[in-house]
């Protein structure tokens, strides 16, 4: 009994580091595309304010 | 809601004040062109709430630079209820100049006079009553770097945005008066706001004016005409500055009393005259960069092990306390302080990494769920966070030196080099911004008036090594100096630090002489007061940096870890393998043989593919290189029996040169290859954005072209240093083309004007 608790619980730890790796991949690709439309750096540095990316589009839609 | 603008001249203080008044951690740099576009907060501390916009720092409201162009159109086309003019108070008359040409519009405009604790300081005294009463607006004194005087100064602000104010101009004296107030006349009839400042502006001659308000220009012309033989043969633009400049002399100099003689030095004019000499100024700033480095990368701190023979393994017969003791202590020496920080930060994660090893086996997850967590996300992340107090601790220090105002004496003392190569000193502020992140620094090009000159620094930013690509270098240079005795990490990073900069020159210079001709545009720069640093300031930075990097280390990293273990560890059939049968393998190896010339190829057999997948994965985010040699160290180490992975500090970087058998001269090519090639998508993506059309795809081949030569070129004298005549000899060949053919493209040009 405590055997097939233990696999159990082994199994389940298994289920949600799969699907916490998957998430974490999900999460960080949804992280850039969120950053992306709000004007942030993607590589992070404070670059938001200056709303670079604002212009980027601004220029390619001229 | 009630909205203000901050205007001012460059480097008068702007943002601090936007930062003390909204609670922002925007980047306040002590020079001149830090904002090069206008930025909005909220002020909450009055009654009601206030839009606070930060807009660029100018000298005057003429469309000359695009910075001038967003204040100026920011002001006409918003109305904001109140303008503050931040003024600096050390340098008023300058700052006055544009106080004048902001009084003309029909807008509440209240004067701040920055600064006051430097006059207070000096000894001077400055009665801001009778600059009121002058002025005719409200005057506020503060000082936005300690938080003085501000909540005074918002009072005046919100009172003056209660009233209507028209615009008023010290031209009214002038023999200009009567042309100024018939155009001020005709636009108001026409029902132009702010009229007398487009009638200003059109007696300038501004082209935008010009071409808006043609009647009017018609009146301007026949005054231009009447004034042909006088003093400025009808050039009004020279007229109207010296009327400005004689009217602010004769009647704002009387407002300041200076204490000292006019011909006593300051403290800054005479740190200046060491910091910014003409023979010493470039060797003494080589000298203070390479003692940030060595406090940063050194093993041996001073070198007291080399010359005192001061280094020792200290064994206390505990594992945990001989790791805690190697922290500050080693064979190699004293440890630096950045170095300290990393073996801290290495300490910790290695025992978390225990942890989470520990706790996911008696969880008794799945092998592979095992590998997963220890081998895929977790060295993928502790990998970077391991290296994040160090390269902290090197912002701090350029933090202290850009604070403190001696970065814009660099751009300086720089300028006369750089000009040489066809780059002016200005370009400079953006390329030392690229040493913290590329993307403000192609952004801050904008500043940058000449196009060729805005192309060519946006392509070589990427030379300055950033943020994200020290920990390559922290990583590669500590393992080559830990498998190399007399190599030393510091001396390494600085040399490869170094290295990018005279790569970003030599390339401007080749570029001027081929597809990038034309003039250096003059260079002139208000040179900024030292100060101390603020605490506060430099933290904020420092946070700023933290918060990016462990954002990017939960997100880009461990996505890219969980990818890279993923294609380690299975096969094209989804079946779980070892590593040399997986997909990555597969993909490694068949473009392996690219890298050959590089040092990094298909000499390194069967392993060699690594390096090639660490630099592809490092065109997501650089740190994305450091983090795969993490992850993938443990799977290669599997295959070897008895060798030792090396899960903690650089240890999988020496575990991967023994693996693979790359030479120090191969790992350096890396690096440089690393460092010069396509920077980030993210920097990628802005410095797409800041080139004309049509000229990304010739920079991302300058970049490809630029890394891969000089790589193999690093390695090939490296090697033998023999190659580095037969590379001389060909760069002399290739200068002299380059020479030739612009004596070829000058001699056509002289032709074509002749004729």
């Amino acid at each position: 009994m405590s055997n097939l608790l233990l696999s159990a619980v082994g199994t389940a730890v298994t289920i949600a580091i799969a699907v916490l790796a998957v998430g974490l991949v999900v999460f960080a690709v949804w992280y850039q595309i969120r950053c992306k439309k709000k004007g942030k750096g993607s590589c992070g540095c404070d670059c938001s304010s200056c709303g670079g990316r604002c212009h980027t589009q601004k220029k390619d839609k001229e | 809601m009630l909205k203000f603008a901050l205007a001012g001249n460059p480097n008068c203080g702007k943002t601090t004040l936007f930062n003390a008044l909204t609670g922002s951690t925007a980047h306040v740099g002590n020079w001149p062109g830090v904002t090069v576009d206008k930025r909005e907060g909220v002020y909450k501390k009055g009654s009601v709430p206030v839009s606070v916009v930060d807009l660029p720092g100018i000298y005057s409201l003429s469309p000359y630079t695009p910075e001038e162009l967003i204040a100026r159109n920011f002001i006409l086309e918003e109305k904001p209820d109140c303008v503050i003019n931040i003024v600096d108070a050390t340098n008023l008359e300058r700052n006055l100049y544009l106080t004048t040409q902001l009084l003309e519009m029909d807008v509440p405009v209240v004067v701040a006079l920055n600064m006051m604790d430097a006059v207070r300081k000096k000894g001077d005294a400055l009665d801001s009553a009778r600059l009121e009463k002058e002025l005719g607006v409200p005057v506020a004194e503060i000082s936005a770097l300690r938080g003085e005087g501000i909540g005074d100064l918002m009072q005046c602000a919100y009172k003056a945005a209660q009233k209507k104010r028209e615009g008023s101009s010290v031209l009214a004296h002038s023999s200009l008066s009567h042309l100024l107030a018939d155009v001020t006349i005709a636009l108001r009839g026409e029902g132009i706001s702010h009229p007398l400042f487009h009638a200003v502006k059109l007696a300038e001659g501004d082209e935008e004016e010009v071409k808006a308000h043609p009647q009017q220009m018609q009146t301007v012309r026949a005054f231009q005409k009447q004034c042909a033989g006088e003093e400025f043969a009808g050039d009004l633009e020279a007229q109207i500055a010296d009327a400005r400049y004689k009217y602010i002399t004769a009647r704002f100099s009387a407002v300041l009393t200076r204490s000292a003689k006019p011909n006593t030095l300051s403290g800054s004019d005479k740190a200046d005259r060491v910091l910014t000499h003409r023979i010493w100024g470039i060797p003494l700033f080589l000298v203070i960069l390479f003692g940030i480095f060595h406090l940063t990368f050194g093993e041996d701190l001073f070198y007291l092990n080399a010359i005192f023979k001061i280094g020792f393994d200290v064994e206390t017969g505990n594992d945990i306390l001989n790791s805690f003791v190697a922290v500050f202590f080693s064979s190699a020496g004293v440890s630096s302080p950045g170095v300290i920080l990393f073996n801290l930060m290495d300490f910790v994660c290695s025992l978390a990494g225990d942890g989470i090893a520990n706790g996911v086996s008696a969880a008794g997850a799945a092998a592979w769920a095992q590998g997963l967590v220890n081998d895929g996300i977790w060295a993928g992340v502790s990998g970077v966070l391991s290296f994040i107090p160090q390269i902290l601790f090197l912002f701090l220090l350029l933090s202290i030196l850009e604070d403190s105002g001696y970065m814009a004496r660099v751009a300086f003392i720089l300028d006369r080099a750089f000009r040489k190569f066809g780059l002016s000193g200005r370009a400079f502020i953006p390329m030392i911004m690229g040493f913290g992140c590329s993307v403000p620094a192609a952004v801050n090009t904008r500043t940058l008036a000449d196009e060729k000159e805005r192309i060519m620094t946006n392509r070589v930013i990427p030379f300055f090594t950033c943020g994200a690509k020290a920990p390559i270098l922290a990583a590669v240079c500590g393992a080559i100096a830990a498998q190399y005795a007399g190599i030393n990490a510091d001396l390494l990073v600085f040399a490869l630090y170094l290295f990018g900069m005279a790569m970003a020159v030599l390339s401007v210079a080749v570029m001027r002489q081929t597809t990038m001709r034309g003039e250096v545009a003059p260079f002139i720069m208000e040179l900024p007061a030292y100060h101390l640093p603020q605490f506060r300031s430099l933290m904020v930075h420092l946070w700023d940096k933290l918060k990016h990097y462990v954002q990017k280390a939960f997100t880009i990293i461990v996505a890219s870890s969980v990818v890279i273990w993923f294609l380690s560890n299975f096969a094209w059939n989804w079946q779980m393998v070892e590593i040399q049968n997986s997909i990555l393998y597969d993909i490694g190896a068949f473009v392996q043989w690219v890298c050959t010339p590089m040092g990094f190829g298909v000499q390194l057999g069967q392993f060699g593919w690594v390096f090639v997948v660490a630099a592809v994965t490092g065109l997501i985010a650089k740190e994305n290189v450091i983090s795969t040699f993490y992850v993938l160290a443990p799977a290669i180490g599997a295959l070897i029996p008895g060798w030792d992975d090396g899960e903690s500090g650089i240890g999988p970087v020496v575990a991967l040169m023994e693996a693979t058998g790359i030479t120090w001269q191969g790992l350096v090519a890396f690096t440089v290859f690393n460092m010069l090639t396509i920077p980030c998508f993210a920097a990628a993506a802005t410095v797409r954005g800041e080139t004309p059309k049509g000229k990304f795809r010739y920079t991302v081949a300058f970049w490809m072209l630029t890394s891969y030569f000089t790589a193999t070129a690093v390695y090939l004298v490296l090697s033998w240093w023999w190659t580095a005549f037969i590379l001389l000899a060909l760069a002399a060949l290739f200068v002299a083309y380059i020479i030739l053919r612009g004596r070829r493209a000058a001699c056509r040009m002289r032709c074509g004007a002749e004729k």
